[in-house]
Order: C-alpha cells, then structure tokens, then sequence
C-alpha cells in the first residue's frame, strides 16, 4: 500500500511540472499581452514609454520564455507567485481571500446535489421500468437541459424582484458588519440558497443518474441472483451486498469531484456578484494577467492531482482487490 | 397511487416556473415620491454601482474609470472640469493660478484652508511630490506619466507653503487641463511603503469624503468629512456596490437596492416608457467624447488612395444603423471631432449613403467587375478587405454585418474577422490589420496628436493606421502649441475639414449612454461630453429629500 502511494505521489510531481509548462507556454502564446490591454484600455493621450518600459522589465515580460518560466518557477520555490498585474496585489493574497467564498458555495451545493441526489439515484435503481422513476428520469433530464443563467435569472426574478423572500446577490447584506453572530450565519446562509440551487439542480440530477446506473450494473450481475437464490432478503441484498459494490464508481466519482470546489462557476459567480475564484481567473484569462492565471492553473491542477490520489486511495480501500493487486 | 403521487408533485415542481412567468409583477415597494426637489437637504446615503471592483485607491495610478469614480469623491485636483468640461478653479485645491507669456511656467496659488482627511493642511510640497510620482517611471503610472512628459522637474517646487510652480520644457497648450489629473496626496503617508501597492485599501485625501472601508469584492463606503475645507456637499454617506452583471444590476435597482446604473440599449427600449417604472426612476440619455469608427490601414496598398476610403466610406448606410441598430439613439459623426468639443466644424457635411457614386469612384480608378463575379477586380486581384472587430460585442457583429452587405451590392467582398478581446487589441494596437471597427474615448481636450500625427506610428504611438499628411502634421503642432483659445478654435475647424477629407478613419456614429436613476437622487446634471460624473460640481452636487432618506 505504501509503494502504491509513494509511487502516485512522484508521478503526481512529474505531472505536476508537466502541466505548469504546458499552461506555461498555452498562455504566452494566446495573442495579447498585459501590455497591449493596459494600452487599450487608456484613452488617447500619448503614454509614457519609460513607465510601459518599466511595467514590461517588472513583470519579466521583456525576457524570453524560457527565461520567464525560470523566474516563475523560482518564485513558487518559496511559495511566491507573483504580483497581479492588474492591481499589483500579491497573487496568493488574491486567492486567499476568494477561494474560502468559491469553495463554500461549492461544497454546500455539492453536498446539496449529493444528499439529494445519490438517494434518489439509488432508489429509482431499484424502482427500475416503474413509472414513478421513468418521471423522475424526465424530470431530472429536463432540469439537467435548463441553462444554469437562465434559472439564475429566474430565481432572481420570482423570489428577490417579485417576492422579497431572498437577497438579490452577493455573499452578505450591507449591514453585515453590524450583526451579531447567529445573525451573520442567518444572512450568510440566506445569500446562499439561490447560488447554491443553481449549482445544485444540474448537478444532483449528474449524481442521480451516475448512483442509479452504478447500482444497477451492480443488481444486474450473477452474485445478485445468487444472494437472492440463497434466500437473503430483499433489504439485507442491496444493502450488504449490492451498495458496498456499487459505491465503488461512486467514491471514484466524488473524488473527481473535488477539484471542482475549488474551481468556480463563472456564471453563477457572476450573476450573483459572488466574490470567487471563478471570476476572478475569468477576468485574469480576459486581461492576460500571467501571475494570476498560472497560480489558478497550479492550485487547480494540484487538487486534481491530490483528489485522484485520493480517490484512487479510497478506491483501494474499498476494494481490496485493488489493495492486493498494487503490491 | 404512487404513479398519481409522482405525477402531481411533478406538474406542482412545473408550474412554478409558469407562475414566475406569469404573474403580474408586484409594484416596488418604495414610498411615493415627494415633490420636493428645490431646496437641498443634508443627509443620507447614496448608493452607487461599479461594473468591476476597482484596482486601487491610489489616485496617481488610475487605471480604470471605476477607480476615478471612487477617487472624484476622495481626492481634490489642482484644477477642475466645469460642465462644458474647461478648466475652472472652484472646488479644486488653486485659488488662482498663473500661466507665464511663454506658456513654460504655472503658478499655482493653493488655498491655505484644503486639509487632509487626517488633519494636515495641504501644502504645495505635497503637489510637488505628487507631480513627481506621476513622472517616476516606478510608479508606472504610463497615462498620468504621458500628460507630463514634458515636465522640467528641475524647476518645479513649492515657493512657500501655498504656492506652487510647475515648469515645462515644451509650452503646450493642453497642458492646462492635464492639471485635473493631479489628486494631490500627502507626502507624509505616501513616501511610506510600496507606492504600487500599499494603498489598495486605505486612502488620505483632501476631498469631501473620507474612506470608511473597502470589502474587495463587494463594496466601498465613504462618509463626507465633518472638517472639510470647501463647500460641502449633501449627501452624508456614499456607499459603491460591486455588481458585474447588468441584469443583476437593473434587478436591483428596481428593487432599490441601487440607486443609479448604466443600462443598456435593450433595457432602454424595453422598460423606459413602462408607466409603473417611470414612477420611481428617471431614465436619461446622453452624449459621451466617445464615437465608433472604421480605421483604414493606409500601409495596405488598396487602402492608401484616399479616393478609395472615400468610395468605402459612402457605402455606410448611416440612418439604417442608427435606426435599425441603435433605435435612433445614436447620431452619425462628421470628422474627427464630436458635436460637443470646442473644436467641431458643424460645416463638414456627413458623408452621405451613396454606394453608386462610390462604384464610380472605383470604376474610374480602374477597379471593374472584369470576371462577372459579382466583385470588383484590378490586374487580376479582387477587391478584398479583412475588418477586425472585437467578436464579443453584439453591435460590432450587428454593424459589420450591415456593412459588408451594402459592400457587396457595390462589389467589395468585405471579410469579417471577429476575434477575442486580448487578440483584437494586439492587432489593433500594433497596426496589424487592413480595416478595424473600434471606438475611442476621447479626452476633454481635442489636440489628436496621439492618434493622427505620423510621428505617433506603433509600436511607439497609437496612430495605428499609419495615416500620414504633412498638411495634417502641421495643424496638429500648431493646435498644440497655440496658447490662444480663439486661435486655437480655427485651427482645429481646418483641421477637422482636412482630416474628413482624408478619412483616415471613417468615423461613424456616437452612441449615447443611457443611464438609470432612482427618483430620489435629485440635482443630478450631465456635462458636455462626461455625463453626471468627474467634472465639478457633478455627482457632489446631488441630493436626497429628507424623507427619502431612510438607509
């Protein structure tokens, strides 16, 4: 088990500086620098060429590449990832202060699309052919269709404009600061119902459909109709012996999951003004501002890889037959 | 029955959205307006939005217009912009100010009340150290750095504690109004730390309001200053919502959760002239210093024949776009100036929709339909142009379209190229393209050296259609350095007619911004070309009725 690990960690590290060139290079070579953004976006009185000079020397921008990718490379070394083009902010300032908002809103949608997803997943598994779960089929099918910033809108619309039941946008009310404590969670949670249902309905009907095939690929085999020809009940067949084999894909699944709680919805964040990580690596990508979108790049790709890993661990956990195949 | 079950709680589930769809929308929830909008009142909060959050509070390094907004009510200038956008001494930091014969040296008289939000009176070493900042090449302050190239550090200082003189190598006359950039900071706070960074989140300046704080990402809030030198204004409290979405942004506004926002052509169209709407919001419409165009490269051998840019340019049917496209709010352009800038010739007439006169042109230039494709040919070679236009905008797509089937009855194959923002700017600014469709905010003062003078060819300038006219040449340096208004005025009128002659760019239309505010904003004004806000009084001047005051 231990050189199973060990042995994942250092391919991790050699994936790891694989994808960081290859983000690396894609970046730069994207037509558009900082530079021409910063001079398009002034009017039209002559810029001055010593502070542009300066901006150009500051950032590396007048060395080349592979020179920028050493720079780069040593900066992170020591865990330092720059400064922001944009607003000269350290990078991992920037993220500190908006990964916790991303992350939140995304685990509490994921534990929201799970909670209510995977039951129903697994409960019309053994429902199959019925007509209760051919409708709940449609109907997650039809929520999967629904545009996510179409229902944001609509939301928005019927219980913020028409019915002040909810809060507009944002993470928290303009009088936050002057809440006390159980208040502040009060408006925190209310600010998040109508973000966390618009990433939730997509996603739920995602685990619902994911959960029911897994369940019954597991139903379908010969060890199913084994148990059952044994006489175990029906309760006592899909609890110890159907569920523990299809958790499997589903742990599999779950585990790829996790990179996306730390990466965020662009849209979603958007419309409800949600100060994110997915705005803000919309808007680094947009502006072409290097530090920022390779520090992204790098925390997204390092969750990834630790999620596998994870995931894969778990797996082996789960399944001893992957436990004593690995030795 | 459990199937009737499912069934029943699956069209309960459905008919949700066909409520949302249907129902009536309820009134907002606002109390009716009083009629009271004579006399100012003091007190209460207004709240305004920002489309991104801002990237600093330091007002010598601006780099965004949301960044001014906040910075209009932190900091004073050395001079302000009146609303016909000229240069005026009230509720700025000049008492008076002197410009030498020669036009090298200003002197500036400062007023011995201006303090800091911290307490500290202003004095003219702090302008000094200002001034400085702004030209430092660390500072990287590329814009404010550009107005004052010309700056003779050596003989710019503080004569006493109130006086200032900023000298120049080089007297130019829109020297003057480059002075309004100059947010005079404390020397004894922002010597201290990283000049670039430290002062993202704090801000010590003379205006009207001190910062109370800033949550990145959400909001500002500033509260007027109970010591404040000037005149004050009424508003008690100025509170920024970062809202990125529009949509979001009119939401809110209804709700009264905003009280003023940009809105777009369609929200305009759509619910301006709802009744119940109009009870509580003011829409207005404006002119901006902003207009689109068309930049013809004249590095493009097709393109370097002015005859051709002409023919080209007849081929705009400019009532169909401001008709079809902008709903009649928008209005055609006849040069390079707009009808609210000093140096406007109303006589240059608009280039009238005349695609048989531009065939002709380009029949007698040699240019024939000789393989009876449908387009124009020279020695074998199609008349072929490649319009780059940024591919996320709707109107530029809508535009270009329009645009490129008028070309077609003429004969020209017009290619459309819409690319990303970060690859349009690229080529744009470097000059690498044959036609360009983009637009310009201009600057309050009219000298187009930056765009039109052929030393200002990329990658130095941003004249980046490489237009060249020795004539044109010579009335940009003189408009430039004429320090007498009048005269200043005729030169440009020449140049104006010169340069829609030439048609370096075919300039287009101006579209108006259209703009939303709740009806409890009372007093506020729009400009001459810079809508409510940046110029004096402006956005310092309004104010709430006291029983609208509520938050």
């Amino acid at each position: 088990m231990l050189t199973y690990v060990v042995r994942r960690l250092l391919y991790g590290v050699l994936t790891f500086f694989g994808i960081t060139i290859a983000i690396f290079v894609l970046v730069h070579s994207v037509p558009g620098d900082p530079l021409s953004f910063y001079i398009g976006s002034h009017g039209m009185g002559s810029l001055s060429h010593a502070a542009l000079d300066e901006i150009r020397h500051e950032h590396h921008l007048d060395l080349p590449i592979v020179q920028q990718y050493g720079w780069w490379l040593r900066g992170i070394v020591t865990l330092d990832f720059g400064t922001s083009f944009i607003d000269h902010r350290p990078v991992t300032e920037l993220i500190a202060e908006k990964l916790p908002s991303t992350f939140i809103l995304n685990f509490v949608a994921f534990l929201v699309a799970a909670l209510i997803g995977v039951p129903i997943g697994l409960w019309s598994a053994t429902r199959s052919g019925r007509t209760s779960e051919r409708a709940s089929g449609v109907a997650f099918f039809l929520l999967y269709s629904l545009p996510s910033f179409w229902v944001a809108l609509l939301l928005m619309d019927l219980f913020s404009v028409r019915f002040h039941v909810l809060p507009l946008f944002g993470m928290t009310s303009d009088n936050y600061l002057d809440l006390g404590l159980t208040s502040k969670l009060a408006d925190r949670a209310l600010h998040l119902i109508l973000p966390v249902v618009t990433l939730a309905y997509a996603q739920m009907a995602i685990y619902a459909r994911f959960s029911k095939s897994a369940l019954t690929e597991v139903i379908r085999q010969d060890f199913i109709t084994t148990a059952r020809a044994k006489g175990a009940t029906s309760a006592a067949v899909l609890w110890h012996h159907a569920l523990r084999n299809a958790l499997i894909p589903l742990i599999t699944l779950l585990g790829l999951t996790l990179p996306y709680l730390v990466s965020g919805s662009v849209i979603v964040e958007e419309i409800f003004q949600w100060d994110g990580i997915g705005r803000l690596y919309f808007d680094a990508i947009s502006q072409r501002d290097y530090p920022t979108i390779l520090a992204l790049s790098v925390a997204t790709a390092v969750a990834t890889l630790l999620a596998s890993l994870l995931a894969d661990i778990l797996y082996a956990l789960a399944d001893p037959r992957i436990r004593l195949e690995g030795k | 029955m459990r199937s009737l079950r499912t069934a029943f709680a699956l069209s309960l589930f459905l008919s949700l959205f066909l409520v949302a769809g249907c129902s009536k929308e309820q009134p907002l929830p606002q109390q009716p307006v009083v009629e009271d909008d004579s006399t100012p009142v003091d007190g209460g909060t207004v709240i305004r939005r920002l489309q991104a959050d801002i990237n600093t509070l330091n007002p010598l390094l601006i780099a965004s217009k949301y960044d001014h907004y906040v910075a209009a009510y932190l900091f004073t200038p050395l001079l302000q912009l009146d609303a016909n956008l000229l240069p005026t001494t009230a509720g700025s930091l000049t008492d008076k100010y002197e410009v030498s014969p020669d036009g090298k040296l200003y002197t500036f008289h400062l007023n011995p009340k201006a303090t800091f939000s911290d307490g500290t009176p202003v004095r003219a070493s702090d302008a000094v150290f200002s001034l400085k900042k702004i030209v430092d090449p660390k500072s990287e302050s590329a814009e404010f750095a550009g107005w004052f190239e010309k700056l003779d550090a050596a003989g710019t200082k503080a004569v006493d504690d109130h006086t200032l003189v900023v000298a120049f190598t080089e007297a130019r006359a829109p020297q003057l109004v480059s002075f309004n950039g100059v947010r005079v900071i404390p020397e004894h706070v922002y010597a201290k730390g990283d000049f670039k960074s430290a002062f993202g989140m704090s801000a010590v300046g003379s205006g009207p309001y001190r910062l109370v704080r800033r949550v990145p990402g959400k909001e500002i809030l500033l509260e007027r200053r109970s010591d404040y030198w000037g005149v004050a204004p009424h508003i008690q409290n100025v509170l920024f919502k970062i809202i990125g979405d529009d949509n979001t942004a009119w939401n809110a506004l209804k709700r009264g959760d905003i009280d003023e926002t940009i809105i777009g052509s369609d929200t305009w169209m759509n619910e301006s002239r709802r009744p119940e709407l109009q009870k509580t919001i003011n829409f207005r419409r404006f002119y901006t210093l902003n207009y689109n165009y068309i930049g013809w490269s004249e590095h493009d051998a097709l393109l370097a024949d002015k005859r051709v840019r002409r023919a080209l340019a007849m081929c705009v049917d400019m009532q169909s776009v401001i008709d079809g496209l902008y709903h009649g709010t928008a209005r055609a352009m006849n040069g390079p100036f707009t009808p609210d800038q000093w140096s406007y010739n109303p006589e240059v007439p608009v280039i009238q929709f005349n695609p048989e006169g531009a065939r002709q042109i380009l029949n007698s230039m040699g240019w024939q339909d000789t393989d009876g494709d449908g387009i124009l040919d020279k020695d074998h070679k199609p008349f072929s142009v490649e319009i780059i236009i940024a591919g996320g905008s709707p109107t530029s797509v809508a535009f270009t379209q329009l645009y490129q089937a008028e070309l077609k009855k003429v004969g020209i194959d017009l290619k459309i190229s819409p690319l990303d923002g970060g690859a349009f700017i690229q080529r744009l600014v470097s000059g690498n393209f044959q036609a360009a469709y983009a637009s310009w905010d201009l600057d309050p003062d009219p000298d187009p050296n930056a765009i039109y003078h052929s030393s200002q060819f990329p990658p130095g300038g941003q004249n980046f259609v490489f237009y060249k006219n020795p004539a044109a040449d010579a009335l940009i340096d003189q408009g430039r350095h004429e320090l007498d208004h009048t005269k200043r005025v005729a030169i440009y009128r020449q140049l104006h007619a010169l340069l829609a002659d030439d048609q370096p760019y075919t300039w287009t239309v101006q579209v108006s911004l259209k703009w939303a505010l709740t009806k409890r904003i009372k007093n506020a004004k729009e400009s001459k070309g810079w809508g409510f806000f940046f110029w004096y009084p402006g956005e310092l001047d309004w104010w709430i009725p006291k029983s609208q005051q509520g938050r």
